[in-house]
Parts: structure tokens; sequence; C-alpha cells
């Protein structure tokens, strides 16, 4: 069954379809939400929802795109909102533990520090650089399909590339760097 | 390289982000400087997971399929009805409230009482109080003996 089959059939109600979409597309859900969230548990949680929202609003997908491009969109937003939703968890944790008052309310005695990120080097880059430099060094994405994804320019989404792949370098030199001197 | 440095702050302090990107972008690729500082595509897959290193994410259809039917569960739920007569009786008690404050309000207000030319008398000069910068100012009266002229002189206080 090809891409347009699977997605009329999930269009029809069709559970084999839906299932189909989601082994076809899974894999490559949860590595692009881990590489821009940086914890598995977060990305199997963006997976869930990101296709959840596929079969919710799967009438809105125009077929003239690329299904990948739109998926892509989704798991990018969801990944944004997961980002989010750990920073300001992550601030609360932090006044809690200088203020007993705000624990004392169900804040965590213990803040949970954010996971590590499948490199380290990539806690460097914002949110967006990761998604560019993920998107064009794992699926070969072009600027504009970079641009898609995280609805901006195409010159925008050249910069946070290039901004993206400086920075490693530099990261990954400095990295090297320290190895040798240890 | 310097040049390169110098541009990039410069570039940094432009508030307008298009031409901020447009020139970033332009000064990047006609740099062969700039050029051979970025990593490769090879070095950059090094640092991120792959589809295929993912492995197989367990039950994954399952966990959706069981979500996808909760979801559905709870939107089919009727909603808990507020029965309309204790809406209308709320909106009617509301008006009712509305309607007797506004006509006391002018009733109280068309009083004699409520003027406030008559609530002093017209051979009394009275000031409640004189603001300078926001803050109560020192005041100064002088009224001269036999004289209808009233001085009066407000600074800040120190």
């Amino acid at each position: 069954m090809d891409e347009q089959e699977l997605i009329q059939g999930c269009l029809g109600g069709s559970p084999a379809s839906c299932r189909a979409l989601v082994e076809s597309y899974g894999n490559l859900v949860i590595s692009v939400a881990l590489n821009v969230v940086g914890n598995r548990q977060d990305a199997e949680d963006i997976c869930q929802d990101t296709f959840l929202q596929v079969f919710r609003h799967l009438g809105r997908y125009d077929p003239a795109r690329s299904f990948k491009t739109w998926l892509l969109t989704i798991v990018y937003r969801r990944s944004l909102d997961m980002i989010k939703k750990k920073r300001r968890f992550t601030e609360f944790s932090v006044r809690a533990r200088f203020e007993p008052a705000v624990a004392g309310r169900g804040g965590n005695p213990h803040p949970v520090d954010p996971e590590p990120l499948p490199s380290a080097l990539l806690k460097g880059l914002s949110p967006r650089e990761r998604t560019a430099l993920c998107l064009w060094a794992n699926e070969g994405y072009t600027a504009k399909d970079i641009a898609d994804v995280l609805a901006c320019s195409a010159s925008t989404a050249r910069v946070y590339l290039f901004n993206a792949r400086r920075k490693i370098k530099v990261l990954l030199e400095n990295d090297h760097g320290l190895l040798q001197n240890s | 390289m310097a040049f390169c440095k110098i541009a990039d702050v410069l570039y940094s302090a432009i508030p307008l982000r298009p031409l901020r990107d447009l020139l970033i972008r332009k000064h990047m690729e006609a740099c062969p400087l700039c050029q051979a500082r970025l990593a490769s595509r090879a070095e950059a897959r090094g640092l991120f997971v792959a589809p295929e290193e993912v492995g197989n994410a367990a039950d994954l259809w399952g966990r959706i399929s069981a979500r996808a039917e909760q979801a559905d569960e709870t939107s089919g739920r009727e909603p808990v009805q507020v029965g309309s007569g204790w809406r209308w009786a709320a909106a009617a008690a509301m008006a009712a409230v509305v309607a007797v404050s506004g006509f006391w309000l002018l009733r109280e207000l068309e009083r004699p009482g409520f003027d406030a030319a008559a609530a002093v008398p017209a051979d009394r000069f009275q000031i409640d109080y004189i603001n300078v910068g926001g803050a109560p100012a020192q005041t100064f009266v002088y009224q001269p003996q036999g004289s209808d002229t009233v001085f009066v002189w407000a600074q800040k206080t120190p």
C-alpha cells in the first residue's frame, strides 16, 4: 500500500491503515522528537500526541504537499510545546527549592534536571537550530523543506542551519581538543 | 577571519531579523573561511539518533489506539447540562439588582444635598487639598480683610 492509499484508508477509519501509518513513520517521529527534546520518554509521548493529532486532523492535510513534511511540522510543534512545559516545570522546581511555601503547595522538593540530549554538544543549539540540523543531517532536507517544518522563510532556515553547523564545528573542535589534552 | 568576527558582531546588532538573516546568509555563502568553519553533514549526523537506531518502540500502535479510544469516549460523553431555568433566574435577578441600584443612585444625585455648589455656603472659600507633583502640597491661603480676593500659594512639600 502506498502513502496516499494509507492516508485514504485512515480517512475512511480503517484501523489497519492507521496501524500501517504508525509503523511506517513511528521511528522517524520518535527520532526527530528525541533529537529535539533529548529524552526518550518525552519523545514517545510526543509521538503518541503527534499521531493522535494526525488522525484527528488528517482531513486538513493537503495532498499536494509532502506528508512527511506535514507530519514533521506537527512533531516539531509538539516538541516545542514539550520543551516549554519542561522549562516551566524546571522554573517552578527552582523556585520551590528556594521558596518552601511553593513546595508546600504541591511542588516537587527534588527538582528533576532536564535529561541529557543524545549528544551533550546539542545543548549548545536552540530547538530551532537542532531541528534544522537534524532534518538536514538525517533526512537530507533542503532549506526549503526545513522552512516548511519550522514555518519560516527559506532564508531564515538557511541561517538557522549555518548557525547550527558553525556552533557544532566549534564545539566538536573544543571537544576534540579536550579529549587530546586529557 | 578577523573580518568575519567583526561582521558577526555587527550583524547581531541589527534589530531587523530579516535584514540580519539576509546579511548573515550572504556573508556565509560568499566567505570561504566561514564555509570551512561549518560542520559537515557526516559530522552532524554523528550527533543525532537516526530513525533506524530508535529500535522498536514497544507497542506504539497499541498505546496510540488506546489513547484514541479514550479520547473518543471523553468527546462522546454528553456535557453536563445546567438547567436553563436557573440561568434565566440568575440573569433576571442580576438585571433587577442593576435597575434598583441605578434608580437609587439617580435619586441620590438629584437630591439638593448632593449639589456641590449648595454643599458649601456662598460666602465661604474652601479647598479640600492641592496636589503638586502627585503629592499633597504645602498650601497657604491669604484673604486681605474686607476684600473678596483670595490668594492661594501652594508649593511642593519639602
